[in-house]
């Protein structure tokens, strides 16, 4: 075994090894197993820890550039010792409980948030054959288990017995309920070009081995990856969609009564779940940890920053929308073109065959996978632009509406003013 | 006796499934009774997962957590006196009774069990066939993926289904649709027009409201 092929499956080789060490001290069987899997889970939740405190820190510095600031610069060189500080300060601030809160629900909410957070994890291949389970219904699993958080945003926001926690815990039902639709519907062509919703197999179909094509679906699915982003990051409740915290607005909304460690474990499960959302993002459309020279691990980890990167750009410059936008945008603009697209890639996936012999099988005609990368590519632009273009189009229109609305009643004021001197 | 780690966790499951489902109707506090209900879903979503049906557990929590749930706590939440509500009625007798009934004629006719009551025979259901090849949890769902679109199976009752969660969808926006300012002010400027022509002793009609922006205004 080469040097790299050592470097490329380091997770796999430690893994067997500590795997092997627990079967040989307690004995084959399920008492083994069970420890391996509770050590796996471990070494998850302690990596998402760690990328925790990483992100905080890369967030702050990232977005103190964009808007001309410096950022923490006082905890060790370049501030990098800030993410322990903060962690320190939060371990010894007070645990305080409102008086009239409703304890359990109050106390379990941050709790429920950091699981649900956590348990996304446990179907991300993070290389070949490092994945905490290879389920065949990984996408579904992701989505499903992310409506979790949203109970517990209602628990924090009504244990609380606050008016801004209900404020924001009612905006949350809007929101994170509202965008799971376009989410779910931009998943779909994915899991139609790839033919399965294991997110290993997905991965598969975009790396160069076992005989798949090697194009990423973004190049593919080009329109869906943006609306995946977008609906991403508001359910992941990120500015521009921070409503449900919305600091200016109702303070912080569903968790302005928590503070301590219990503040830290929200803020916990909204990095964990932006994660989430940047990971997820780079294994449906990025191709995971498909990648040339590097180790599959730094690739994943390299794609899932790019995209976290673009994450902190939108919050480093974007205003908050308001309500009304919000559900706008979504309902009338994400929902009605992703419909269009799910239909368009269904029917051209079908005419456009990239597997020969699937095409002589069921009909259809067969081009070469760059080619149909090339039609999807194309359909995909052609909804997006023309649904700009409806908009466009009504937004005038309802400009001119206006307009001549206005004019109508300044002349009807003008008659009244009229009769009111003649009389 | 020694159980197997399946058969403890089934006992652990059905503990919690059962024990929050009654606490669901005993709790006073609504706003508990609907966590509970979140709880009592998350065990039924369990028993998929130890029946090795991956799919249905996560519809499960996806449609009955992420969706049925979520809008119960919501109703929930906008009720008012949530704590200190009273029982609602005293129906709670005949209640128990229908759901006890349910239950047992449901146990008799899933179960496997024989029942004969004049010659005919209830139950005794084969959930599984015994003799037929093993059924793996990815042809399990693409069995029910074509069951659901071929039209000799159950393509029909799925798209009768479709269709009613859209009549109620269209319903619900129909009932809950917001009136346009503009159609309010048409409505009343015919209103005041018909006032106008049957009586031309009315008061002079009010003023129409200009925006605020007083920009907008210099601009037309």
């Amino acid at each position: 075994m080469s040097v790299f092929e050592v470097i490329n499956n380091i997770l796999k080789i430690v893994g067997d090894a500590v795997a092997g060490l627990i079967t040989s001290l307690l004995g084959a069987g399920a008492l083994s197993e069970i420890v391996v899997m509770f050590i796996a889970a471990f070494v998850i939740c302690g990596f998402c820890a760690v990328a925790f405190m990483a992100m905080t820190y890369a967030e702050r510095k990232i977005v103190a550039r964009i808007q001309d600031r410096i950022g923490p610069n006082q905890a060790g060189p370049y501030g990098v010792l800030q993410p322990l500080a903060d962690g320190v300060k939060m371990f010894t601030k007070e645990d305080t409980t409102p008086a009239t809160a409703d304890r359990w629900v109050y106390n379990l909410a941050p709790l429920v948030i950091a699981v649900f957070a956590l348990l996304t994890y446990a179907v991300i291949p993070f290389a070949p054959s490092v994945v905490g389970a290879n389920l065949n219904i990984g996408v579904l699993y992701v989505i499903a288990v992310g409506s979790g958080s949203t109970i517990a945003i209602m628990m924090a926001g009504w244990g609380s017995n606050n008016k801004y926690s209900l404020l924001g815990a009612f905006r949350t039902v809007a929101q994170l309920v509202g965008y799971e639709v376009p989410m779910l519907l931009n998943v779909l062509p994915v899991v139609m070009l790839s033919g399965s919703m294991s997110l290993v197999d997905i991965v598969e179909r975009q790396t160069l081995a076992n005989g798949a094509h090697g194009i990423p679906f973004i190049l593919m699915l080009p329109l869906s990856a943006l609306i995946f982003l977008i609906s991403g990051i508001a359910e992941t409740g990120r500015s521009p969609f921070d409503l449900l915290e919305a600091e200016s607005e109702i303070v912080a909304g569903f968790h302005v009564e928590y503070s301590g460690m219990k503040f830290a474990l929200f803020f916990l499960g909204e990095y964990v779940n932006a994660l989430a959302v940047s990971i997820m993002f780079a294994v449906l459309f990025l191709g995971g940890y498909a990648g040339p020279v590097l180790p599959p691990y730094i690739w994943l980890l390299l794609k899932a920053a790019a995209v976290f990167t673009v994450l902190m750009w939108l919050r480093g410059t974007l205003p908050r929308v308001r309500v009304d936008q919000l559900m706008s945008f979504n309902w009338k603009f994400l929902v009605p073109m992703s419909i269009v697209n799910v239909i368009l890639v269904m029917v051209l996936a079908k005419v456009f065959v990239a597997d020969p012999a699937l095409a002589a099988a069921n009909g259809g005609i067969a081009v070469s996978p760059g080619m149909q990368a090339l039609i999807l590519f194309v359909s995909n632009g052609v909804v997006l632009l023309s649904a700009l273009g409806i908009v466009a189009r009504h937004a005038r229109q309802m400009r001119l509406v206006e307009a001549e609305d206005l004019e109508k009643r300044r002349a009807q004021n003008m008659l009244v003013a009229a009769k009111a001197v003649a009389q | 006796m020694i159980l197997t780690i399946q058969q403890i966790l089934f006992i652990v499951i059905a503990l919690v499934v059962l024990i929050s489902a009654v606490l669901v109707v005993t709790t006073r506090n609504l706003f508990h009774a609907a966590l509970f209900l979140v709880v009592s879903f998350f065990g039924v979503a369990g028993f998929y997962v130890l029946l090795d049906a991956g799919f249905f557990a996560a519809v499960q929590v996806m449609i009955y957590i992420g969706a049925i749930s979520i809008l119960f706590i919501f109703a929930v939440m906008l009720t008012r006196d949530v704590i200190t509500s009273a029982r609602g009625n005293s129906q709670w007798i005949a209640a128990a009774v229908v759901a006890a009934a349910i239950f047992i004629i449901a146990a008799i006719l899933l179960g496997p069990a024989a029942l004969i009551i004049r010659g005919r025979e209830f139950g005794n259901v084969q959930w599984s066939d015994p003799n037929g090849p093993a059924a793996t949890s990815a042809t399990v769902i693409g069995d029910l993926g074509r069951g659901l679109v071929s039209f000799n199976q159950y393509a029909v009752p799925f798209l009768l289904g479709a269709v009613l969660l859209l009549v109620a969808m269209v319903g619900a926006i129909w009932v809950a649709r917001e009136r346009r300012s503009r159609d309010m002010a048409a409505e009343r400027a015919a209103a005041a027009a018909d006032d106008i022509g049957s009586d031309t002793d009315q008061p002079v009609q009010e003023e129409l409201p200009l925006p605020d922006n007083s920009m907008a205004t210099e601009k037309h």
